[in-house]
């Protein structure tokens, strides 16, 4: 009875060293963009960018920049350009060194109403009335 | 008038087409002592370098005097645009334009910046209250005219008949029929709105956050668009200059990559 038990112990250790109890899994991020819409319409953010081609993992940015709740960031006040040159938010890597600085290239992470509807599948309602 | 004499009278008249404009359009612009440094987007837009002191969005009568004052101009920052459109809904609650209705636009479009690498670039449009404008050459009631002291081009909707000539002849299609007013509607630069009241700016100009629209007077060389537009170390351009239109809008960019 008691080698039966002892036998066990290896499978158990291995098991809880490659599942944690606690946490998610590093490839387990949300599969669709973020879109910000405040303080301005809208901004995208997506995690397979982040995670696979910069390699970060979830706690570089979460909690500490970002809650893991989604729209979470967006009701505070201070989320805004101002506070990503100051370091804040997107602008802790986006400063220049890590990542381009978060005063250029505007139109990469912002993709404007129009870039935002069109991910709503209502791109084509400009072109409708003509 | 006899028809042979009504033939005579049609030939003498001078050619106002189109067709060869652009090359006296580009001479025009060299006669104001600018270098044409390149042409974008099929050569609807062309990039120049101012080198005198005069504005190359007057006409070649106009240069050394403003014919103006003040000379109302808007200069559009277009890489700092990230189509967030608060302009646009400042517009529309500022001058009650209907939804179906625009006085101002935001395109998009997509820049070849490396082997298969591309950059969004937004572009705000509005009315160019061009010095030679064609919507009021064709307006045959002259509901639409260019207001002697501004230089603004304004909308007597009284006058209007909807025959939406214009519509057809602004180069920027920056025109639309407002059903309510039953007259052709659009941009004034805020002048009944705002700027007749003693405002300073335009409604969308004072709504942008990124500071893309700069409005001002382009005679007064104190102004910030007097200051872009004159600046040598930029590249400046106006759209469609090839109509001969002489808009008073102008686009650069700060290069923000």
């Amino acid at each position: 009875m008691k080698r039966w038990l002892l036998l066990l112990i290896p499978f158990l250790i291995s098991f809880f060293l490659y599942q944690p109890l606690w946490g998610q899994d590093e490839e387990d991020y949300p599969e669709e963009p973020i879109v910000f819409t405040k303080p301005v319409k809208a901004v995208v953010f997506d995690h397979k960018k982040h995670v696979e081609d910069a390699g970060l993992s979830c706690d570089d940015c979460h909690d500490e920049l970002f809650e893991m709740a989604a729209g979470t960031a967006e009701e505070n006040d201070d989320f805004n350009m101002e506070a990503l040159y100051n370091g804040k938010y997107c602008g802790a890597c986006h400063n220049g060194e890590m990542a381009f600085a978060s005063n250029r290239k505007c139109t990469t992470c912002h993709i404007g109403v129009l870039g935002w509807q069109r991910m709503q599948g209502k791109g084509k309602k400009e072109e409708k009335h003509h | 008038m006899d028809l042979k004499k009504f033939g005579e009278w049609l030939k003498s008249l001078k050619n106002e087409g189109v067709e060869h404009l652009p090359v006296e359009e580009r001479r025009s612009f060299l006669k104001l002592g600018l270098k044409v440094t390149g042409v974008f987007a099929g050569g609807t837009v062309l990039s120049l370098v101012s080198k005198v002191e005069e504005v190359f969005g007057a006409a070649p009568e106009y240069v050394d005097k403003f014919p103006y004052k003040p000379h109302y101009s808007m200069v559009l920052i277009t890489d700092r645009c990230v189509d967030c459109q608060l302009c646009m809904d400042a517009c529309v609650q500022t001058n009650h334009v209907p939804p179906y209705g625009w006085r101002t636009k935001i395109f998009e479009r997509r820049l070849v910046v490396g082997p298969g690498e591309t950059a969004r670039q937004f572009m705000p449009v509005l009315c160019n209250h061009c010095n030679i404008p064609p919507c009021v050459r064709v307006c045959p009631t002259k509901a639409t005219f260019k207001d002697k002291k501004t230089g603004i081009v304004r909308m007597n909707p009284k006058k209007c008949i909807g025959c939406k000539t214009c519509m057809v002849a602004c180069p920027y299609n920056m025109r639309y029929f407002n059903e309510e007013r039953r007259a052709v509607d659009k941009c004034d630069f805020c002048w009944e709105s705002r700027l007749s009241k003693g405002e300073k700016l335009t409604a969308c100009a004072a709504a942008c956050p990124a500071g893309v629209r700069i409005f001002g007077d382009l005679s007064d060389p104190k102004s910030k668009v007097y200051k872009i537009v004159h600046d040598p170390s930029r590249v400046v351009w106006v759209l469609r200059p090839e109509t001969g239109a002489k808009p008073n809008v102008f686009y650069t960019i700060d290069g923000l990559g």
